[in-house]
């Protein structure tokens, strides 16, 4: 048997993803494309962070349903927010928002983004992302899990 | 001393353009036509002008005047606007003259004495803004160097001329063949010495990148793109066609001294940061690949390889034409620079694609031509040289086995380093904001001095796309020139080909598939983007910080960090870092002092030991000098004795 009879017998092998969750909003990009996110930092303790890498490691693999995470706004569909806003962070986020082109969707993530969680009235702490820039979706957690972030991200894609 | 003489610049400038047009007129005569001879004995004293122009001569003169031509039409542009002196004005077209009788000249006498006029009227020229130290100090080089390299040709030509037993050239070719090895070995290296310092060749290349930057700008030029040429040619005249290229050794030195000055030059043009620095430096890269393809045909030639000596020779002079083409734009196109900005550091210039659109242009066509990549200038001259190089038969011959694939490596070296260099050059010093005050005041340069730039700029396409032009006056070239003479040569058509080894390519089909791609890109691009909605203009993204400043930029030393710590040990650097601490803590930095100059290797180790020797040797004959007027008296009738009993 050689390799490309193999190959054809074998087919496509993937692993059975878990079902479609409800849509939360129309994908920005309005095309069967997948959605390129850019993140940024407000002020998070970076929990988000490493749960945000593991979804997009091989493990869980965020990009098998259309997200990608790029390196610029300029390149980007949506933004995932992480963290509260401190003083330092919140002209680069309003900017940042500014430069992603239009229609933009914007992602809060994780407790800290959507209501200030555990650093709220922190003397550094300017706001929650909600004040300075609207806001689309939520996703809470402390830290919301990869799985979580994943069906999130879906609601999304529409994927 | 500066006034603004309104009629001045344009009579001078017309002066030497038509000085430039009669040299291209007469050249090409000599070339098809019969040579022409003329000698006038009043106009030198004791040996008269003697005139032959033969097709080599007549080449170059052709070759020097379509230079001539280019700069004379940016000169009026150029003096008006930089507000030259008369010294200058008058100068420059007895510059051209000098220039036109050296390939002329029909004897010794009259070669050594155009060259002496070349060299001084040079000098003068180069000392035109005499009131700044560099320029003097520049000028003390390139007067010391040329010196250095007169007296080797005048020695090397003195005895050759007594030898042979005659004062003309075409008598010398004719006795030539009798002279004993060891004389005419003798001549072959005092010539590469003598003729190497003029071209710029390792090692007495140091006066280039100091009178380059510091001459005028047309100036530099002539110098670049016409003066260095006849370094070539006394190369071509004196070891190729009198001496009819000798043992194999003589063309080995000459690529060993080729090669190291390609490599060494382009290593240095691409770490300068001196726009006029790194054009003179890459006169000395391409001036060494010429260096290298005539040792290599030298080289074939003694191998009894005539066909590939013929595509090596061709490499060489197609080079050289492509050579003057985009080095005369080159320095034009500098010179618009500095007039238009006042600057030519290229860390201080950018942003002169906005302001100056028509200059920056011109230089890319020059930028491009000097990489050597296909449809620029120097693409055809270089290729022919590799084809020569690859399509050696090497055979049982250990010397051609071992020498051409470590000059196929050299040349790859210095063709990508080159590539480096030019992108610097365009890329820093035209694009991205500008990064001073001067840069952002740019003018664009006035329409004689872009007319004088596009001439060049159309030789340069000529040679870029239709080398087809340079075909028959190559193949009149050959004919003089023993070993290559019998119709071997490579055929210049629209197809480039190779008799005697596999290998073509057409500059012209390139040229129209690079067009016609572009159109077809640019038509899907305007069919892609119909639907998409209109344009927004939003401020810069800076990352999220403040808005960019052109501090932030690349720089061209920035640029050339990584290859400056690659090539340390050539280049030898002089950097020095200092860092202040806080009184209070080492922690904490209170400044950082960096500052780093780019000195030339050969000159720090070469030059000034022997310059120290020399003053050490001055200040031990100063102890003779005690003031005694008696002691000087002795010294003299000492002086006097001995000669009298010597010359007994």
């Amino acid at each position: 048997m050689s390799w490309a009879t193999r190959i054809l017998k074998a087919g496509r092998i993937v692993q059975d993803s878990p079902a479609m969750p409800a849509s939360t909003v129309s994908p920005p990009t309005g095309t069967r494309a997948s959605l390129q996110i850019r993140h940024v930092d407000a002020g998070s303790c970076n929990g988000c962070e490493l749960e945000l890498s593991g979804a997009f490691s091989s493990v869980y693999d965020a990009e098998q349903f259309g997200a990608r995470l790029v390196a610029s706004p300029r390149h980007a569909d949506a933004l995932i927010v992480t963290g509260v806003v401190t003083h330092n962070m919140r002209t680069a986020l309003i900017d940042t928002v500014a430069a992603t082109p239009e229609p933009r969707l914007v992602i809060a993530m994780g407790d800290c983004a959507c209501n200030g969680g555990l650093f709220r009235g922190g003397y550094g702490v300017a706001g929650i992302v909600e004040d300075f820039v609207p806001v689309d979706v939520e996703l809470r957690g402390c830290p919301p899990t990869p799985d979580e972030i994943i069906e999130t991200l879906r609601g999304v894609t529409g994927r | 001393m500066k006034r603004n003489h309104t009629g001045a610049p344009v009579a001078s400038g017309t002066a030497t353009a038509t000085l430039g047009v009669l040299g291209v007129v007469v050249g090409l005569r000599a070339v098809f036509g019969a040579p022409l001879r003329a000698s006038i004995g009043w106009l030198v004293p004791f040996a008269g002008l003697r005139v032959d122009v033969d097709p080599l001569g007549g080449a170059f003169m052709a070759l020097t005047g379509a230079v001539a031509a280019a700069v004379g039409v940016f000169a009026i542009g150029y003096a008006r606007r930089e507000r030259w002196a008369r010294f200058p004005l008058v100068a420059l077209p007895i510059f051209v003259l000098t220039l036109l009788v050296v390939p002329a000249a029909g004897s010794v006498t009259t070669f050594l004495f155009a060259w002496e006029a070349m060299a001084l009227t040079s000098l003068a020229l180069v000392l035109t803004e005499h009131h700044r130290a560099e320029v003097r100090s520049a000028g003390l080089f390139y007067a010391v160097l040329t010196q250095i390299g007169f007296v080797a040709i005048l020695v090397a030509l003195a005895t050759l001329s007594s030898a042979a037993g005659s004062g003309t050239l075409a008598g010398i070719r004719a006795a030539a063949g009798d002279l004993s090895p060891a004389l005419r070995s003798g001549v072959f290296l005092l010539t590469i010495l003598g003729f190497g310092s003029k071209a710029g060749l390792l090692p007495l290349h140091a006066w280039l990148p100091r009178a380059h930057p510091e001459a005028p700008s047309p100036v530099s030029a002539l110098m670049s793109a016409a003066m260095v040429n006849l370094g070539i040619y006394g190369i071509v005249r004196i070891d190729v066609q009198i001496l009819g290229g000798g043992p194999r050794w003589w063309g080995t030195t000459l690529m060993v001294v080729g090669a190291a000055s390609a490599v060494f030059g382009v290593l240095q043009a691409s770490v300068s940061a001196d726009l006029k620095r790194l054009l003179a430096y890459s006169t000395t890269e391409n001036m060494g690949l010429i260096g290298m393809a005539i040792g290599a045909s030298m080289l074939l030639g003694a191998s009894g390889l005539a066909s590939v000596a013929a595509i090596a020779l061709a490499a060489a002079l197609v080079h050289l034409v492509a050579h003057a083409a985009f080095k005369a734009l080159g320095f034009l196109a500098a010179g618009s620079v500095l007039a238009g900005t006042g600057v030519r550091d290229l860390d201080r210039l950018g942003g002169l694609a906005r302001r100056m659109p028509y200059t920056t242009t011109l230089f890319g066509i020059a930028a491009l031509g000097a990489t050597g990549l296909p449809l620029g200038a120097g693409f055809v001259g270089e290729w022919l040289l590799l084809q020569s190089l690859i399509h050696t038969p090497q055979g049982d011959n250990t010397l051609l086995s071992l020498v051409m694939p470590l000059s196929i490596g050299a040349l790859a070296l210095t063709t990508g380093l080159g590539i480096v260099a030019m992108v610097k050059a365009f890329g820093i010093g035209f694009l991205a904001r500008p990064r001073s005050e001067g840069a952002e005041s740019a003018r664009e340069a006035s329409p004689t001095m872009l007319v004088g730039m596009a001439l060049a700029a159309a030789g340069c396409v000529v040679v870029a796309v239709a080398p087809v032009a340079l075909g028959p006056v190559l193949t009149r070239v050959a004919t003089t020139l023993p070993s290559v003479g019998d119709g071997h040569g490579p055929k210049l058509g629209a197809m480039l080909r190779l008799p005697g080894a596999a290998g073509s390519v057409s500059p012209v089909v390139l040229a129209a598939a690079l067009a016609v791609s572009a159109a077809l890109v640019l038509l899907l691009a305007r069919w892609g983007v119909r639907a998409r909605p209109a344009a927004v203009v939003r401020p810069l993204w800076a990352g999220g910080g403040p808005a960019l400043t052109p501090r932030m930029q690349y720089t061209a030393t920035s640029f050339a960090e990584p290859l400056q710590r690659v090539f340390d040990d050539v280049l030898r650097p002089d950097t020095d870092v200092a860092v202040t601490h806080v009184a209070e803590s080492r922690y904490l930095i209170e400044k950082i002092t960096f500052r780093t100059a780019q000195a030339d290797a050969v000159e720090e180790h070469l030059y000034w030991p022997v310059v120290r020797g020399v003053a050490a040797a001055a200040r031990g004959v100063r102890r003779a000098h005690t003031g005694s007027i008696h002691l000087y008296l002795l010294f003299g009738a000492v002086g006097l004795l001995v000669a009298i009993v010597v010359g007994r």
